[in-house]
């Protein structure tokens, strides 16, 4: 019988024949901890190893994301407990509070491969499974065993297969895909659930689109969205990480008689720009339905929508407004790394925006972790490419429609909820 | 009464409890267990006091999907380190469910109680007698009674003992 | 007999001849404050004066947690946004990219003028000098009195006159010139005074530079301090003046003042104000080598294209050793930072380029530091615990000696990388 990609990909990492349902121990490709969770990590480490060695001090790597520049002193004392505990250990992956969102640095740098088992205090680690690697966010605990023993339990998930077919028509994009998925199937629609795409819409897609995609799949209760990278993803990851990646695709990618739970087909074609309205992700309506809506923010990034490509089609709609904003609301982009932003500043994109009147932050997870860039007051609306919008998850008492970039950027031309439609004529 | 028998009052919760409504992203700098338990529920409407009203001995019950979101392992240590013995819900989100087990923290998975709460077979402030050996749940107020599953496989070895780096500890000692 | 600067400003508002020691009673020109304009609001309406007494004299400028890290700071700049819309605020710079750090604003914008009388609730109003106003740092309490009535009263100053001449030495720049000032005449040389800087090197400076001298009055103790009205003042301002009630005033030449003092630009070297009080000078040869954990530029002392293009003199093409955070003075300097591509040497150079505002400079967001961290820093504190931290260490100092610092990981002496 055929195996799917996530048994393949844990018999790698396993050394075993397994089958769904069996608890493995799996080998640890890389084992991560942000500046939150991290420090916890560390002191747990500390104390149950009574200050001893990891496993392989290079196969552990931080990033600091959440809350960096550290904007408290607890936040600052956090970072610094990860810096000496890296130094003490002798972790040279350390990427400070100047490189961006994690997942996205450790894809950038090459540190992330088809296949690859990687661990992070970051329930979107699973975003990696963009290129086709197991990444799963994990609480301290698991972490802190894997550097013990450079392995972790795993139960064999199911596989759920969607295929995606057809063009986005002007204006809709893959987030819009995403959240008209999380409306159909649910916060718990992928229950524990592995999750591997096709069809020629996925083919198509750049690294961007794919990233959006699997980060989304943990708001559906997924345990990973796998991707086998193919075209212009591929190279660019075999530039990254080197042509092991080459090798991995062949050897992992699902046999054709792999049996799946489910077996999903969709077509974009006629899909429209989708929001998930306040206060849950699958409170899903068109932009059309909800347009109009008061908002007072709108914000720009995120690790499902940072990537230099979710800033040029919000790039976009403001060309196609004369760069324009309205002075009702308060418009924020973040982008996800350094590098982002710096083809950002190639492209002349930041000089746009701040004409316009946009704020454009460093690198950061910002709004998301409500301690950064933006929170909202009560009573406040915003309008985010997050990929969370319960009550008050940024400012007591606020609240927050999930939508595309473009749809993001439409509506912060308009000053309320607008279909990006209405722009791109 | 029977060391597995517990009672005490329940605290209950919709579907998709998020970590931002058990523990809010604004206290994630905390490093302390000790001191996460202050704000538990903090961000979940109409439950703002749960902290400070809540007894040791007293269930959290809720519907499908609890712990949905973020990978904070603070979302467990808060409702352990105030007395909530266990969390008593018809599922749990893929992270909380490890988190939770990974200390030692029990769980029990009741089919049904997701519409149970929403029907109102069982409301804020009943008072519960759960056997957490058997899984039978009964809610003393009305009478209703509710069968919970606790977690088995590999998971149950390391419930038992008492959280995975424990597990890991008595697995090195076997070798 | 002559005036000072203040007699003759304080005595024009006044409507009399006033000479220092006199108390009048004077109509600010312009009110700023920045994100305390929230508890400002409170008090005002406590007094039971149902609307401001001008709502265009009143400015409004939020940068000292913005975009707001917390749920606190978010309700705080809500309620100066409901106070705007109810008083009819004309002048406010809410979180776009229009706005920046207050007190570079006023100057970019032309509120800060030759002649006016500026009151600011924060204490490093006094940086309108540069462009020959009378400005000053009040309390809370005092704006939300002069919100509601239209007046201030002070004390004319004595003041203290500075005289500079000859020209700085490469890796020299005015902010060792001020910091060998106040590590002279100490926090509290020029208590109450007004400080009048004169002389052929000041005419010489960039307003920049001017802006870098005046911002630091308050570090040893003064009321407002001022540079001459001159033609780059006039220039500058061309244009852009928020009202026509300026005048271009200065001292005359036989003014009388309580002291005086002389410095050669010549004979200055780098230096810093070491922990943790800003007359604690030492040259750079004192503590260079000084292990340093994070280098910070910005901050209405030095954050201005002038500052960007030094720092960015130095680490362009180079990689810095600790984490450096850039945090231009205002938009309007990050775009032209951008234009002139130093945002890019910086990215390069691994900076983080936050978004302006005041970052870390008093401990609000975007850099505080851990126990036992140490921070150079182009600010204009370093009071223990000021960048969020009282086990911490800040060293001030220029924009050079900042990004020649950043590079080696330790207190680095930038005349050794020019």
């Amino acid at each position: 019988m055929g195996k799917t990609m996530i048994q393949k990909i844990i018999q790698r990492a396993s050394g075993k024949e397994v089958q769904v349902g069996d608890r493995v121990w799996c080998k640890i490709d890389l084992s991560t901890a942000r500046d939150f969770g991290g420090p916890n990590c560390v002191l747990q480490f500390d104390e149950v190893t009574e200050k001893g060695k990891v496993w392989d001090p290079d196969k552990i790597a931080f990033t600091f994301d959440l809350q960096a520049p550290a904007h408290a002193e607890k936040v600052a004392n956090n970072q610094k407990i990860i810096r000496d505990f890296a130094k003490r250990q002798g972790i040279t992956k350390v990427f400070d509070v100047n490189w961006g969102i994690g997942q996205h640095v450790l894809l950038e740098n090459g540190l992330v491969k088809p296949g690859d088992v990687i661990l992070g205090t970051d329930s979107h680690m699973n975003l990696l499974g963009g290129v086709g690697a197991f990444a799963t966010g994990v609480g301290n605990t698991d972490i802190v065993a894997s550097w013990i023993n450079g392995t972790l339990w795993f139960r064999v998930p199911e596989t759920m297969k969607i295929t995606v077919n057809g063009s986005f028509a002007r204006g809709v994009c893959m987030r819009d895909f995403l959240t008209f998925l999380v409306g159909k199937l649910g916060a718990d629609g992928m229950f524990f659930k592995a999750v591997e795409f096709y069809g020629e819409t996925i083919e198509k897609s750049s690294l961007a689109d794919r990233i959006t995609l699997c980060s989304m799949v943990t708001e559906m209760s997924g345990k990973v969205g796998l991707i086998m990278p193919n075209g212009e993803v591929l190279d660019w990851l075999v530039k990254r990480a080197g042509t092991e990646v080459l090798d991995r695709v062949q050897t992992l990618k699902a046999d054709p008689d792999a049996v799946y739970s489910e077996d999903l087909h969709f077509d974009v074609t006629g899909l429209e720009p989708m929001a998930s309205c306040p206060d849950a992700p699958d409170n899903v309506k068109t932009v059309r339905e909800a347009a109009g809506a008061h908002i007072d923010q709108v914000h720009i990034g995120s690790c499902s929508n940072g990537r230099f490509e979710d800033i040029a089609a919000a790039f976009e709609v403001l060309k196609a407004a004369n760069f324009q904003i309205s002075d009702s609301v308060r418009t924020i982009i973040t982008p996800s790394t350094r590098e982002v932003m710096k083809q950002c500043a190639e492209a002349g994109f930041i000089q746009k925006f701040l004409e316009a009147g946009v704020i454009f932050t460093n690198p950061t997870c910002s709004l998301c972790t409500a301690e950064h860039y933006g929170v909202l007051p009560g009573g406040d609306v915003g309008v985010s490419t997050t990929n969370r919008n319960f009550i008050g998850k940024v400012g007591k008492g606020s609240h927050t429609y999930l939508v595309s970039p473009m749809t993001a950027m439409a509506s912060a031309v308009k000053g309320v909820l607008t279909d990006p439609r209405d722009i791109l004529k | 009464m029977e060391q597995n028998v517990l009672r005490g009052k329940a605290w209950v919760f919709t579907d998709d409890v998020d970590t931002d409504l058990i523990y809010h992203n604004k206290y994630l700098a905390e490093t302390d267990p000790k001191k996460m338990a202050q704000y538990s529920f903090e961000y979940y409407p109409g439950k703002e006091k749960f902290a400070k009203e809540a007894k040791p001995g007293d269930f959290v019950v809720a519907g499908r999907n609890f712990g949905t979101g973020s990978s904070r392992e603070h979302a467990v240590y808060c409702l352990k380190e105030l007395g909530i013995p266990v969390v008593l819900a018809e599922s749990f989100a893929r992270i909380y469910y490890r988190n939770a087990i990974n200390n030692g923290y029990p769980v029990l998975f009741v089919k049904g109680l997701s519409d149970a709460i929403k029907e109102g077979k069982v409301k804020d402030g009943d008072e519960l007698e759960v056997n957490i050996a058997t899984g039978e749940i009964k809610d003393l107020t009305n009478g209703n009674t509710f069968h919970g599953d606790a977690v088995t496989d590999l998971e149950k070895d390391i419930m038992a003992s008492g959280g995975l780096i424990e597990y890991l500890k008595a697995q090195a000692a076997k070798k | 007999m002559g005036m000072t600067f203040a007699e003759k400003v304080l005595g024009k508002a006044a409507g009399y001849a006033v000479k220092a020691g006199d108390v009048v009673t004077v109509e600010p020109h312009f009110c700023m404050s920045h994100d305390n304009a929230a508890p400002i609001a409170k008090t005002f309406k406590k007094i039971g004066v149902p609307k401001v007494w001008k709502p265009d004299h009143l400015v409004f400028i939020l940068d000292h947690a913005i975009p707001a890290p917390t749920d606190e700071h978010a309700v705080n700049h809500k309620e100066i946004r409901e106070f705007v819309e109810e008083q009819g605020i004309p002048h406010f710079f809410d979180v776009t990219s229009k706005g920046g750090v207050c007190h570079q604003k006023m100057c970019e914008e032309g509120f800060a003028l030759p002649g006016l009388i500026i009151i600011g609730s924060d204490s490093h109003t006094c940086t309108y000098g540069a462009y020959g106003a009378f400005s000053t740092g009040i309390g809370r309490s005092e704006m939300a009195a002069a919100w509601a009535t239209g007046k201030i009263w002070f004390r004319v100053p004595e003041s203290l006159k500075i005289t500079v001449k000859g020209k700085f030495n490469k890796g020299v720049s005015a902010k060792d010139l001020i910091l060998k000032i106040i590590g002279d005449i100490k926090a509290d040389g020029a208590d109450y005074m007004s400080v009048e800087f004169h002389g052929p090197a000041i005419s010489e400076m960039s307003l920049a530079e001017r802006m870098t001298l005046c911002n630091m009055g308050i570090e040893m103790g003064a009321k407002n301090a001022v540079c001459p009205p001159d033609e780059k003042v006039l220039e500058a301002i061309r244009g852009i003046e928020k009202t026509n009630e300026w005048e271009a005033i200065w001292a005359d030449e036989d003014a009388v003042y309580a002291k005086e003092l002389t410095y050669d630009l010549g004979e200055l070297v780098p230096c810093v104000a070491k922990p943790h009080t800003v007359d604690n000078y030492a040259s750079i040869d004192e503590v260079k080598g000084t292990k340093i954990h994070q280098a910070f530029l910005g901050s209405c002392t030095n954050a201005r294209i002038e500052d960007l293009r030094l720092a960015a003199e130095i680490l362009k093409g180079k990689e810095v050793a600790v984490r450096t955070i850039v945090i231009p003075a205002s938009w309007r300097v990050y775009r032209q930072a951008l234009d002139e591509g130093l945002l890019e040497t910086f990215l390069d150079a691994g900076c983080v380029i936050t978004n302006p505002g005041c970052g870390p400079c008093m401990g609000n967001h975007e850099g505080i530091l851990a126990p036992g961290e140490a921070c150079i820093s182009t600010a204009n504190r370093n009071f223990k615990g000021r960048m969020g931290n009282k086990d911490s260490f800040i060293y001030l100092a220029s924009p050079m000696t900042v990004a020649a610092s950043a590079l080696k990981g330790e207190i680095a002496d930038p005349r050794e990388v020019l």
